[in-house]
């Protein structure tokens, strides 16, 4: 099983390993996530009302409102994992204390794809990608 | 690894009493996710979303605690002022009695006079206000702080579209992180735009017409935080904004992005000329959005199959005292056929309210209320299935309360002028001109 190994940085600190759901659009928070539910609510998103539970959350970058948070509460996902930064990751990360990492050395949205398992130990800085096999 | 002073050292031992200890706490494990190597001290001001007693869960400070710092004394360490009205029931400050609709999904109504004390939270901004908290109660509370941050001063605000207003307006420098733990310390970690190499420009914006009315600037801003995200845009193609195209400006750029700092070459503070705003350094690239990107961007931003309009809204962000003397004039001898809400701040509110607009509004069937959002109630009224908006930021957040096929929301986006003949006619006109 072909395995790729991506070096990080550390957010919030942890290690989990589970199933990637990958937003090709950057995420937004406030009104248009639904911690209740686990999924964006933002509308013609393609992740609209895509649960993101127990996954590791693959995107581009956050967008807009501080209440971008609302990703880190209730059915949360089980990790973060962003090519961008900015202060709304860092409070994202800073209240939910979910496993979180960015400024990766290859982009993981160009290797990454949904139901590719991740492994993120954010304790050690890396990520690993564990490809689906083609037919799964 | 955070280095903190030795007075930092000593309130994160204790020294200073537990509320301040549990600050610290907070705010070194913020610098830690953040990579910040250190605090900064602020000398601006604050902006923090109330009633909230602890910057984290993790770091809780109970109420009797707080109330025993006010009683001791203790007072915000910078002019710190409250966002929109309390969370989480966001109650308007004026104009309650006409909210016909419940709060959030639950029972309550905003309309009943019990619910709205309750609402108020008054016993904990009594509290607040003893430690200088002032109740500005707005997402646009620069509008009546009347105390602003110069150029290069260090703040802590919180809402959206307040922080491009902080770093790209006034030149002022702030993350978006303005809580307890930033205000009472008068402290927060050094990074993101608190630093001079991270405002620099790095991407140039251009297009093929001239920016000129509030809804081009609210459109060509969407359209920008879109193309940019992060990154630092500087800006060309338009012309002086006014402060209500700034308002707008700044709450589209962080809905359509997270441009927390961009250049007006030759307007804003940091940005005399491009090379200034960029750091005397090349762009890493260079966007052009075009009539047919703007057109595309306002189509998107519209969400409705019906032209039948059920409420107007207008007030996101908050609207200024020109605003509400334009409507005024606009709305004066007329009659509304739709309901058409403005929303501004308690303290404009009030001034407006001397200066009659409030009667003009009522006689046309128009309320002025304050304090609070639409979006942020995360109701409509009942019976409303499309309403008509003014803001990219509004009209792109309040179809998130209704995400369900068998309810939807339908928005209609336009100019000021679109909205107020929709409340007039009750149909909707507008279109990207």
């Amino acid at each position: 099983m072909k395995k790729i190994r991506i070096n990080g940085r550390t957010e919030y600190p942890g290690c989990v390993e589970a199933e990637a759901l990958v937003s090709p659009k950057p995420l937004q928070g406030f009104t248009n996530c639904s911690p209740m539910n686990g999924y964006t609510v933002e509308r013609r998103h393609p992740l609209f009302k895509v649960k993101y539970t127990g996954k590791v959350l693959v995107y581009p970058s956050p967008r807009g409102s501080g209440g971008f948070v609302a990703y880190g509460f209730g059915q949360t996902p089980a990790a973060f994992v962003h090519t961008k930064a900015c202060p709304l990751t860092v409070s994202c990360a800073l209240l939910s204390h979910i496993p979180s990492m960015t400024d990766f050395e290859t982009d993981p949205m160009e290797v990454i794809e949904t139901g590719d398992m991740v492994l993120v130990n954010a304790d050690e800085g890396y990520i690993e990608i564990t490809k689906r096999e083609a037919g799964d | 690894m955070v280095n903190l002073t030795d007075d930092e050292k000593r309130i994160l031992q204790g020294e200073e009493g537990h509320v301040k200890q549990a600050c610290m706490e907070y705010l070194v494990e913020y610098c830690q996710v953040a990579g910040a190597e250190r605090l900064v001290d602020l000398d601006g001001t604050g902006d923090m979303h109330t009633p909230t007693t602890s910057s984290s869960s993790f770091f809780p400070i109970e109420m009797a605690e707080l109330e025993q710092l006010a009683n001791d004394g203790v007072q915000f360490k910078i002019p710190t002022y409250a966002n929109k009205a309390p969370f989480g029931e966001l109650t308007p400050v004026h104009g309650w009695e006409h909210c016909n609709m419940c709060c959030g999904r639950g029972p309550e109504r905003h309309d009943d006079p019990d619910f709205h004390v309750k609402a108020s939270h008054e016993d904990f901004y009594k509290i607040f206000r003893k430690m200088g908290l002032m109740t500005t109660f707005s997402c646009a509370n620069y509008l009546t702080m009347t105390y602003w941050p110069s150029v290069g001063q260090h703040c802590s605000w919180f809402e959206s579209s307040q922080i491009p207003y902080c770093n790209a307006t006034l030149g002022a420098r702030t993350n978006i992180d303005g809580g307890l733990a930033t205000c009472l310390l008068g402290k927060a970690p050094y990074y993101d735009m608190h630093i001079t190499e991270n405002r620099y420009g790095t991407v140039l914006v251009e297009t093929d017409r001239l920016i000129k009315s509030d809804v081009e600037w609210d459109v060509y801003g969407f359209a920008i935080g879109e193309a940019c995200n992060v990154d630092v845009p500087v800006v060309t193609g338009t012309s002086r904004p006014t402060t209500t195209q700034y308002e707008k400006f700044n709450s589209a750029v962080s809905t359509g992005g997270a441009v927390r700092m961009y250049h007006l070459p030759g307007i804003t503070p940091e940005a005399p000329t491009i090379e200034f705003a960029t750091g005397g350094k090349k762009f890493a690239r260079q966007v052009m959005l075009d009539n047919s990107v703007l057109k595309a961007t306002y189509e998107t931003l519209n969400f409705h199959t019906s032209d039948d309009v059920d409420l107007v809204y207008l007030g996101c962000p908050h609207l200024n005292m020109v605003d509400l003397l334009l409507l005024s004039r606009k709305l004066e001898g007329k009659k509304c056929k739709v309901p058409l809400w403005i929303m501004t701040t308690p303290w404009i509110y009030n001034a407006a309210k001397e200066h009659g607009y409030v009667d003009i509004y009522e006689k046309a069937g128009a309320h002025l209320m304050s304090g609070t959002c639409l979006a942020a109630m995360g109701t409509v009224p009942e019976g409303v299935r499309n309403v008509a908006v003014d803001t990219s930021k509004q009209a792109f957040y309040v179809t998130g309360c209704y995400p369900d096929d068998d309810n939807r929301l339908q928005v209609c986006y336009g100019s000021s002028d679109d909205c107020v003949d929709a409340a007039l006619t009750g149909k909707w006109h507008g279109e990207w001109r």
